[in-house]
């Protein structure tokens, strides 16, 4: 495959077989085959076949990427539209927050001393429980491999959206905040995408939760890198 | 037609379509990376954006309809956007073994602690709230 062809094949081959694994779960909403799994294996089996590498893939896919960004942006919206539940409800919020990510990093790193993972590793599997764009840049940071807790990520939000319906059938939680809660600070994207569908109130909790909680370990950054690095 | 209301209805047209909608989204997200390469700060462009966004909407310096469109389009499948981070595994097939099974192991029960943890926490202070109330 030529460079130029490969610059529009790969995004082009993600939405086809985003918007294929989309209509798939659609017709049947259970946790394996959410399109943040499905479509990453399709693509994957497909450059595996094409002896494509990460970066032949990515020279024209980084635009997908980049959307994060305007993605993150367009997060003002439902945190405006729920102004009145979180004037409401600051409090339980930031307890949350801030007793969700003291759980993330303290197991990560507790988790991988237990199974003696190298440093770098370790680091890189710290920010796990924070939105994509958060978590490659505290990992940076603290000297952890971005590409790696990227795909630390990914698990985590895959592997949460699934678990937390289980969780809401264990669990005794009457309110939509921390439903919300468990879903955004747990399994950031997936989840909130997972809470939208538990209900309106849940997704823009989960969206509020995941947001302050990447916030948090962006400015704790300097203190992790103190106490764990 | 007067001469001055094209132009009105031009802009309200402006205002509904999605594309450009997503463009002043797109807007607030560049100069959010700009302020952030000036400033130093390690936050994501994204956020100060987010953050500008969310400070004129309580200000009332725009409206939320002038921005739903596009947001919603972003959000309805923000899944896609994380693909590609994803496939950041071609490079690493060392997880394909049983280091990813241990890895897997540490992130499954990770994530269990983390998500039970936070929905107790968040209820605890809600019901201890509604006591309070009464």
């Amino acid at each position: 495959m030529s460079a130029e062809f490969a610059l529009f094949f790969w995004p082009a081959a993600t939405i086809a077989a985003y918007l294929a694994c989309r209509a798939a779960y659609r017709r049947r909403a259970a946790w394996y085959l959410s399109p943040l799994l499905t479509a990453p294996v399709l693509l994957i089996a497909l450059a595996v076949g094409l002896h494509a590498s990460y970066g032949d893939y990515l020279a024209g896919s980084h635009v997908l990427m980049a959307m994060v960004g305007p993605l993150t942006v367009a997060f003002a919206l439902p945190i405006y539209d729920q102004r009145a539940v979180i004037r409401r409800n600051w409090l339980a919020l930031s307890v949350g927050v801030g007793v969700g990510s003291l759980i993330a990093i303290g197991s990560g790193y507790g988790l991988a001393r237990l199974l003696d993972f190298a440093p770098e590793l370790r680091q890189s599997l710290l920010p796990r429980s924070v939105t994509m764009p958060f978590a490659m840049n505290v990992s940076g940071h603290v000297g952890g491999i971005p590409e790696l807790t990227a795909v630390f990520v990914m698990i985590t939000g895959i592997a949460g959206a699934a678990m937390g319906d289980v969780l809401l059938k264990l669990l005794p939680l009457r309110s939509a905040m921390a439903r919300g809660a468990l879903f955004g600070m747990g399994a950031h994207g997936a989840g909130v995408a997972k809470a939208r569908e538990v209900g309106a109130e849940e997704g823009s909790v989960a969206g509020l939760v995941m947001i302050m909680a990447g916030l948090a370990n962006v400015a704790l950054g300097p203190l992790i890198i103190h106490l764990f690095a | 037609m007067t001469a001055h209301r094209l132009p009105l209805r031009l802009r309200a047209l402006l205002r509904q379509s999605r594309l450009v909608q997503l463009a002043l989204i797109g807007g607030f997200w560049w100069l959010g990376t700009l302020v952030a390469g000036w400033s130093g700060l390690p936050v994501p462009g994204g956020v100060i954006g987010m953050i500008a966004v969310l400070v004129l909407l309580l200000a009332k310096g725009i409206r939320p309809g002038t921005i739903r469109r596009g947001a919603d389009l972003l959000l309805a499948d923000m899944l896609l956007f994380f693909v590609p981070a994803v496939m950041g595994l071609l490079d690493h097939r060392e997880f394909l073994g049983p280091l990813g099974l241990e890895l897997l192991g540490a992130i499954l029960l990770g994530t269990l602690l983390v998500m039970a943890g936070t929905a107790l926490a968040v209820e605890a202070v809600q019901r201890l709230q509604v006591r309070h109330e009464r």
